[in-house]
């Protein structure tokens, strides 16, 4: 069984946010919903201070609290582990929010935008999954979120992509880190990337241990 | 050394910083309150036989006519506060796992039994169009009494069902606590029996030394399961910052004041006054009333102002590179 995951090298990480805005571009999600950004903290005194970064979104859980929570049905968890919101089927009862241990829901209060996707947009496209794949508008009153960039998943593996090495099948997050702090793939398989990665780099480890949901974003080198 | 945890600069949610929730506020702790009360009105109603007597509003008792109209009023309050009122009802649809769903479905059940139950009652202009109904409104028959039960149950379940929504997950150390859903049943059903021998006073009717001594007990048992939520896991990150907040912060006065002095120990000292001094009884039961409803409405807004995330990672001081910048693992 396929299940999706993250691994975050956070030594690698140079706090550049491209990864953030990659993502809020690729997802055109509401305006102040930012769902992959990266929190920065200072260490050391002067002068040997230095920036800690670490990058975070949803850790799409084994054991998510939000779907537990959620009255309505809308957020659920796919068989290959990613967990979706349904922003159609959701009352904005906010209970997914408060019981999220990491705060990767938004609640969208402002009007419903429409997603627009690269292929048809601009003189110069640049390459993107069919817009048939893409998010296509937020709702007001709904709860969204971090879907590891589902729709470009979705389209990998329909198409024979491989997810977590094409561009058109692996998160924008992920495909645009410079620093390539970012892994995708599946945490199941053992030949796989992330698999390996934490193989050599690991054992990866979690945000709020505490919280028990053992969550499919990974991390290393977590100061 | 800088201090871990600064913020991020686009929004409050992941943080590395302990972060207060902002969701859920005043219209969830009237709402909280509000099916406290009416659930437990209807529950006191029925288990201290006081539906008669007492005064009726179109026929339908008074305590009653109470209890149904603080959960219609709770339920409008929650269903207003929904990002999207009009798909309330897919509220029911998870009650595999959400007590919101639990909440909503005995909300709903509650209403239509309770309802039911008491329609033979119902008098418009004289004539009693219902009356033909094969049971007895206050439950003195086989059908009226299994009514009664169901929708006792469902009442049970509208008193408890806020604490357990904040209790389940996690993510909050102090909402997560069986003493949370504890001290929300046992505040609703004091200041339910608070509030119905208040309309009993009204009606002019005595108040018997039995009620106060179960308004005593309720009340004291609400301040012991507070107290003793206050001592555990005081070290916890996040319930740790709760506790400060609620005990040497912001909420102090409110807290220690209105909450456990004059919403919970008062009233238990009151009651078993009033239970050995029958004169004064009546004056006590509005006063112990009044500071019943305040600081249950109180003990729930606070419990929400208070829900406190710890950091999403609690960073080494040292950081996840060493001063040169380079990597300390791998």
């Amino acid at each position: 069984m396929t299940r999706w995951g993250m691994v975050i090298d956070a030594d690698r990480c140079v706090g550049c946010q491209a990864c953030t805005v990659a993502c809020k571009t690729e997802n055109q999600s509401p305006l102040d919903a930012w769902y992959a950004p990266v929190l920065e903290w200072e260490s050391g005194e002067f002068p040997d201070a230095t920036l800690n970064y670490l990058p975070v979104l949803c850790n799409h859980c084994e054991d998510a609290p939000c779907v537990t929570a959620c009255p309505s049905g809308a957020l659920r968890r796919r068989d290959d582990g990613i967990v979706m919101a349904d922003e159609e089927v959701c009352i904005g009862s906010r209970a997914c929010m408060t019981a999220c241990p990491y705060g990767a829901l938004h609640f969208f209060e402002e009007r419903g935008t429409v997603a627009v996707h690269g292929a048809s947009e601009g003189p110069e496209p640049v390459p993107s999954v069919p817009e048939a794949y893409a998010h296509q508008r937020h709702v007001r009153g709904a709860v969204s979120k971090c879907t590891y960039c589902a729709h470009k998943i979705d389209f990998g593996t329909e198409n024979g992509l491989e997810v977590g090495v094409h561009p058109l099948a692996t998160p924008a997050c992920v495909v645009t880190c410079p620093a390539e702090c970012r892994i995708f793939g599946d945490l199941d398989n053992p030949d796989s990337n992330v698999s390996r990665y934490l193989a050599e780099r690991g054992p990866g480890e979690v945000l709020r241990p505490d919280a028990e949901t053992r969550p499919s974003t990974q991390y290393v080198g977590l100061g | 050394m800088g201090a871990p945890g600064g913020q991020n600069v686009f929004m409050d949610q992941f943080s590395l910083e302990a972060r207060t929730q902002r969701v859920w506020d005043l219209n969830h702790a009237v709402w909280f309150t509000l099916m406290g009360l009416g659930g437990g009105v209807f529950l006191a109603g029925r288990i201290l036989n006081l539906t008669e007597g007492l005064g009726a509003l179109l026929g339908v008792p008074t305590v009653d006519v109470v209890s149904f109209a603080a959960i219609a009023v709770g339920g409008a309050i929650l269903v207003g506060d929904l990002g999207r009122p009009l798909q309330f009802w897919r509220a029911f649809a998870n009650v595999r796992t959400s007590w919101i769903s639990w909440g909503a479905w005995s909300d709903l059940i509650f209403l239509t039994v309770a309802g039911l139950l008491v329609l033979p009652a119902v008098s418009i202009g004289g004539a009693e169009p219902f009356s033909g109904l094969g049971w007895d409104p206050h439950g003195r028959d086989g059908a009226g009494q299994a009514l009664e039960i169901v929708a006792g149950a469902a009442a049970v379940v509208v008193m408890t069902y806020a604490g357990a929504v904040l209790a389940r997950p996690r993510a909050i150390p102090y909402w997560n606590s069986p003493a949370v859903p504890v001290q929300f049943l046992l505040s609703s059903a004091a200041m339910s029996v608070a509030a119905v021998a208040t309309i009993e006073v009204l009606a002019g009717e005595p108040v018997s030394a039995g009620q106060m001594v179960l308004l005593a007990v309720l009340s004291g048992g609400l301040l012991v399961t507070i107290v003793a939520h206050l001592l555990s896991r005081t070290d916890a990150p996040g319930k740790r910052e709760s506790l400060d907040r609620l005990l040497r912060g912001c909420y102090r006065r409110l807290f220690v004041g209105l909450v456990l002095v004059a919403g919970t120990a008062a009233p238990a000292v009151l009651a078993l006054v009033g239970a050995a001094a029958a004169g004064s009884r009546d004056a006590l039961v509005v006063v112990c009333c009044v500071l019943l409803v305040a600081g249950g409405f109180w003990l729930r807004l606070l419990t929400l102002r208070v829900g406190i995330y710890p950091p999403v990672h609690i960073a080494s001081p040292a950081g996840n590179r060493d001063a040169a910048g380079t990597p300390t693992s791998g």
